[in-house]
């Protein structure tokens, strides 16, 4: 198979996982802030196709289940009552990309009952709607702090590799400025700098204008490196030689240069800067209550009690895989066809 | 035969660790009642943070004040289990007639931890050290009564007397906590001016001293801190030997109350306190060989206030707005009747705690007002509440119900809450999802503590807060800071100049009543209606109050936790090891 | 030589002091002080709130408290920690001791199996050993170190065999030196292993891929041609080859020796540098953050500039001036 293949499955892949999230309205079953109190961290329930007694039922179904009594954490499942699983429920509403509103969800509990095929956490919430909507969040702030860091890093790094001269001696410097600094420090710093009377969509931008301010310099130095050598590679002398104007250098032959340093760059950082938000929103410096990320709904774990007595809070890592996973391969795959560059980007940890 | 002579000569030869000398003619130790408990051993218990310092007069966070209570002693002690005070330092009292001198007594033969006898210039020495303004003794504010600082005089050898400009109805409970300092050690610091900076933790064992039951033995940077035992202490048991039982108390620094549960449930720690309800569920859900106590409703109450302030030209016009919301009553009681304060009872603190409609908790068995109670959850009633001030309920854009006030605004607050704090926090999530039921949209912003005392105390920007208060005595002087409108701590509204009320006024009137008066009863009545204005008012919505959850080993004897602070370690002077000199070095 | 050298030292004190002013600014501009939860006591007075705030001098300006925070600097004074009230260097050295402890073995450890395994990797391109190492490696890259310390906490908790968290266990100071390296030992297992497997990765594939571009060249085919010995060829030719990304992966490794580790020291309680300074940050314990944020700079800094010196005693054609 070739790369060209490879990676366009690559692509088809992950622009399924992503579609999956940004439609978490529809494929969750409940409203990741709805809360139960009378179910707090209650366990996965099971489906079954077999009842009691030995009947089949068509449709998967599961049991209903209530705190024991005098317990505040310890369930029992209520045989007598079944919840069957009902598809293309109307549930509570949402809206697609922000502008659709919809009702419909892909599943849900039937006879008023409520699956939670993942489980709930403290308050009660249901675990697989929290885990969608905030991959919603997550990816999101990784996307366009990625997008923000490389349109910076490119805008930089290409005056720096054009202009040249001290102008470019004074970019690099500021840009090993930032280099130097521990990232995660200068992260964490910035993030208890800014006011924090903010509502959840200004501390999502909040962060990932952070992350933006924070992550630019690498691509900055990839792109100057690249764009120095297509500076002096003969077409583009000969183009100037024939009178093109700096401007018109850049845009049709040095910049699509850099495309493929860019693109690389852009399937690396973006998993690393969703790490980036989880690590911030697990240590509880990312976005508020009840808006879910993937990095506070693993933030519970954090507890020793979370830790021994729900297991099922860790499931959201299952969830993160396939996304880390589908970014390495196309990392890999853009790499494999970018060129012979690769090794410069080292360190693509921190 | 032969088997018989060597068991013998076994005995013999080792001897059960024998008890520390009886007390030496001329002492006058005092005898505490309670189980007799054998000698050696030592402890182990974690602290949340390194204490700051071991210095009395500086020191203000929690693991300084903790270590600080097992180091040094004062004349008069609150009997953390009981909540009466009884005599320590000083063997009697005296208070005259008008309630304006009280002669204390102090005790024959004491000697510092370091040997040096005590004798009453200590006293004077340290009392003049407390009330120095140069000194800023965090516990100066305590001994200005009536507007006066307390005159200390001596009496002679053994007797000191206390003047006060007015009566105080706290009493001789006044001198709990008020240490007495060694002056053979500080009075050249004093001179020098320097006095604030000894006692820090880098002070050599031997530099320091006090009359509590253990002194300083090593202190091991970000690990640890070691305390052997005092053994010129001046309490024994009722056979006479004196206390305390144990040799040694590691205090381990385990910053996380996650990282203390996995400690203590591994054994490397022998107590634990102030634990979460959930960790207290799991641990007691593994009983292996400690043993895990509720000791009941303690002394904290958690809280939810507006910001009241009277912010004047420079409040921006949102902030105004909302303020009329705040200042409206109905509103106020509207919020505090739709909170599901059982859901927060059960959720936060897994049962292990009490709903409060009032800020004395059922753990201050003598001051709670028994006519006090809570009417129940009814969110019908606070929503004719809100009609009745002018608010209308309007449908919003996915068909939800949204509150708007008289000119059509929607209602919207943020509360701030500390981010350290994770109970605190899911109250306030908890509260968030009460008051969606009311059409309210509330966000909760976690601060960093300090940024949020920042706010609340100084800059005022904030809406409204989540806030808890322990208070450190069961007396209501203990949080009279907080009940005077003037007070510091009048979180809602702190330090007005005049009671920005009528309510307020009658509050500050109340309180200062009681605090001259010298008749528990007259106190209680006074008290009393304080309790009702507040539960009227509402100007602090009270929540909750968690009971007092902590854990000890099985081997550990004489484990009576008390709701007052410090909770396990109150008696530490009675703590022993049931396998004794066996325990030494676990 | 000399040349190089002053330029890359001078480069690394610009940056340092660029830092520096940087860290300083965040913290000053930072809302809220020490002080505050004081006032949360009741039993503190506001004068007392009032001389510790001038005694520490919070509320000069701010060029001022620089200027003299610099001057310290240059006698190795680290400033005053408000929180801890003492200075601040002996408290950032015990900490950055632990998590050096911790870095310091796990990237020794790293870097001793990377390389043997990358090289054999490297050599064995392609086929099923190769291939199936690279897939175990992808499986370590995608699983978040956040994640893979969390699971690894689960393990250890519910099967009681390690040690959860923290550095020693209580008595360590009367332990016997052997008993305590045991017991270090014992609780540096499981940090270690989070920090392996999430450095582990990466650095193979660098190294594989490096020595396998290195393996192309063809030098190397001319030198085996001359029948030099497989392991000779692949040690003291093709890895000095490929040395150019490894050491610049080194200095990075020297560099995040003390950075690299805040998330698994704060899942698994090992009282290193990371939450400490996460800690100092939120109480805005102002001089120990900057302090805190300068050493970990001036590791990275270091790291650079080690990797240099190593990348110009490697590689003749820097020393000759060209190239690079």
């Amino acid at each position: 198979m070739s790369t060209r293949s490879r990676l366009l499955i690559c692509l088809a892949a992950l622009s399924l996982l992503h579609l999956s999230v940004a439609c978490a309205g529809f494929f969750a079953p409940y409203d990741p802030a709805a809360q139960d109190r009378e179910h707090p961290y209650a366990p996965p329930m099971a489906l079954h196709l077999v009842d009691t007694r030995g009947g089949i039922h068509l449709r998967p179904f599961s049991y209903a289940q209530s705190l024991r009594a005098g317990s505040f954490d310890e369930y029992d499942e209520n045989r007598a009552r079944v919840i069957p699983m009902e598809f293309f429920v109307s549930g509570s509403p949402y809206r697609v990309l922000g502008l659709l509103p919809l009702r419909v969800h892909l599943f849900g509990g039937g006879d008023g009952g409520t699956l939670n095929l993942l489980g709930t956490d403290e308050y009660g919430r249901d675990l697989l709607s929290r885990i969608l909507f905030g991959g919603q969040v997550s990816l999101l702030a990784g996307l366009i702090g990625a997008g923000l860091a490389l349109s910076i890093g490119l805008c930089i790094g290409a005056a720096a590799g054009f202009l040249g001269g001290w102008r470019d001696e004074v970019l690099m410097r500021v840009a090993e400025l930032f280099l130097a600094l521990p990232w995660i420090y200068l992260l964490f710093s910035m993030r208890a700098f800014l006011p924090l009377a903010v509502p959840p969509l200004k501390a999502f931008l909040l962060i990932v204008v952070v992350l933006g301010a924070v992550g630019w310099a690498r691509p900055a130095r990839l792109v100057r490196g690249t764009v120095l050598s297509a500076k002096e590679r003969d077409f583009v002398r000969a183009a100037r030689g024939f009178g093109a104007t700096g401007g018109y250098l850049l845009r049709r032959h040095i910049l699509p240069e850099t495309a493929s340093v860019v693109l690389t760059q852009a399937a690396t950082l973006v998993p690393q800067f969703v790490l980036a938000e989880m690590t911030l929103s697990f240590l509880g410096l990312g976005v508020p209550e009840p808006v879910p990320s993937w990095g506070n709904v693993l933030a519970s774990l954090q507890h020793y009690n979370v830790l021994v007595s729900y297991w099922w809070m860790y499931l959201p890592v299952l969830a993160m895989v396939p996304f880390f996973l589908g970014y390495l391969v196309l990392a890999s795959l853009l790499q494999a066809s970018g060129g012979p560059s690769k090794i410069e980007e080292v360190g693509s940890g921190v | 035969m032969i088997a018989a002579a060597i068991c013998i000569g076994v005995f013999f030869v080792c001897p059960a660790k024998s008890f520390p000398a009886q007390a030496n003619a001329g002492e006058e130790p005092l005898r505490v009642a309670g189980e007799v408990g054998k000698p050696g051993g030592r402890i182990v218990v974690a602290l949340r943070a390194e204490p700051k310092t071991l210095n009395p007069l500086t020191a203000a966070d929690g693991p300084s004040r903790e270590v600080i209570s097992a180091m040094q002693a004062d004349l008069v002690h609150i009997n953390r289990a009981s909540q009466l005070s009884e005599p320590a330092l000083a063997k009697s009292w005296k208070v005259s007639a008008d309630g304006l001198q009280y002669t204390l007594t102090l005790r024959h033969g004491l000697k510092f931890s370091d040997g040096h006898p005590v004798d009453i210039d200590d006293v004077l020495f340290t009392f003049r050290v407390y009330l120095d303004e140069a000194v800023h003794a965090t516990q100066r504010d305590l001994l200005i009564v009536g507007g006066k600082p307390i005159v200390v005089s001596r009496v002679d050898a053994e007797t000191v007397k206390f003047t006060l400009a007015k009566p105080y109805g706290v009493g001789e409970r006044l001198f709990d906590g008020l240490v007495i300092l060694p002056r053979h050690l500080l009075e050249a610091a004093y001179k020098e001016g320097r006095l604030a900076q000894s006692g820090g933790l880098g002070t050599a064992a031997n530099q320091w001293a006090g009359l509590g039951a253990f002194r300083l033995k090593e202190y091991v940077a970000g690990q640890r801190l070691v305390l052997e035992r005092n053994p010129y202490y001046w309490k024994t048991d009722e056979q006479g030997n004196r206390l305390s039982y144990l040799d040694e108390i590691v205090f381990l620094f385990v910053p996380s109350a996650d990282a203390q549960v996995l400690r203590f449930e591994s054994g490397e720690t022998d107590m634990i306190s102030r634990l979460g309800a959930e960790n207290f569920s799991v641990l007691s859900r593994q009983a292996r060989d400690y043993t895990m106590a509720d000791a009941g409703p303690g002394l904290e109450y958690n809280f939810l206030f507006f910001n009241l302030n009277e912010l004047g030209e420079k409040a921006p016009a949102e902030m105004a707005r909302k303020q009329t919301w705040f200042r409206a009553e109905k509103f106020r009681q509207a919020i505090s009747l739709a909170i599901d304060r059982e859901a927060i009872v059960r959720l936060v603190y897994q049962g292990r705690g009490t709903a409060l409609w009032g800020p004395v908790t059922p753990g201050n068995r003598r001051w709670a007002n028994a006519a006090i109670s809570y009417p129940g959850r009814s969110l019908d009633k606070s929503r004719q509440l809100l009609t009745e001030a002018g608010f209308r309920f309007v449908s919003g854009e996915n068909g939800e119900q949204k509150l708007v006030d008289a000119d059509g605004k929607a209602v919207e607050f943020s509360v701030i809450t500390s981010s350290s704090n994770a109970d605190r926090a899911k109250m306030a999530a908890l509260i968030q999802e009460d008051l969606k039921q009311l059409g309210m949209r509330v966000q909760v912003v976690p601060l960093e503590l300090r940024s949020l005392i920042d706010r609340v105390t100084q800059t005022k920007e904030y809406d409204a807060c989540v806030l808890g208060i322990a208070s450190f005595d069961a007396d209501p002087n203990a949080d009279l800071n907080v009940w005077l409108s003037s007070g510091g701590m009048h979180l809602w509204n702190p330090a007005q100049k005049h009671p920005a009320t009528d309510w307020e006024a009658e509050i500050d009137r109340l309180m200062e009543q009681q605090l001259i008066a010298t008749n528990t009863a007259q106190r209680k009545k006074l008290y009393d209606r304080v309790q009702e204005i507040l539960t009227e008012r509402q100007p602090m919505i009270f929540l909750a109050s968690p009971d007092i959850l902590v854990g000890a080993k099985k081997t550990i004897g004489n484990f009576h936790p008390a709701v007052l602070e410090p909770y396990v370690l109150w008696n530490v002077d009675q703590l022993y090891q049931r396998n004794g000199a066996e325990n030494a070095r676990q | 030589m000399m040349r190089f050298l002053l330029q890359r030292a001078g480069h690394a004190a610009f940056l340092l002091f660029g830092v520096s002013i940087l860290a300083f600014l965040f913290s000053t501009l930072a809302p809220g002080n020490y002080f505050d939860e004081m006032r949360l006591n009741p039993q503190i007075s506001a004068e007392r709130l009032s001389a510790l705030r001038a005694e520490y001098e919070v509320d000069r300006p701010t060029a001022l408290r620089y200027a003299r925070w610099a001057g310290a600097l240059a006698h190795g004074d680290l400033g005053f920690s408000f929180a801890y009230n003492m200075p601040v260097a002996p408290l950032l050295w015990t900490r950055a001791r632990n998590t050096l402890l911790l870095t310091g073995t796990a990237t020794v450890l790293v870097w001793m199996l990377a390389l043997p395994l990358g090289v054999w990797s490297a050599e064995r391109l392609g086929r099923p050993a190769d291939v199936a190492l690279s897939w175990a490696t992808a499986v370590l890259l995608i699983i978040p170190d956040l994640a893979l310390a969390l699971g690894l906490l689960i393990l250890a908790v519910r099967s009681g065999w390690l040690p959860m968290g923290g550095m020693v266990s209580v008595g360590f100071g009367e332990f016997s030196v052997a008993l305590k390296i045991r017991d270090l030992a014992w609780h540096m297992i499981l940090p270690l292993l989070v920090l392996l497997l999430s450095a582990l990765p990466v650095l193979l594939r660098h190294v594989r891929a490096a020595v396998a571009e290195a393996l192309e060249a063809p030098f190397l085919r001319a030198a085996e041609g001359h029948g030099i010995s497989r392991k000779r060829l692949l040690y003291r030719y093709a890895l000095p080859a490929a040395a150019h990304p490894l050491i610049a992966l080194f200095g990075l490794s020297l560099g995040t020796l003390l950075s690299g580790s805040l998330v698994v020291e704060a899942v698994m309680g090992w009282p290193g540098l990371g939450p400490f300074l996460r800690d100092a940050i939120l109480a805005r314990d102002l001089y120990v953050v900057i302090g805190g944020v300068l050493l970990s700079t001036l590791f990275l800094v270091a790291g650079n500039f080690a990797a240099d010196l190593l990348l110009y005693w490697v590689d003749p054609r820097i020393r000759a001036g060209t190239g690079r």
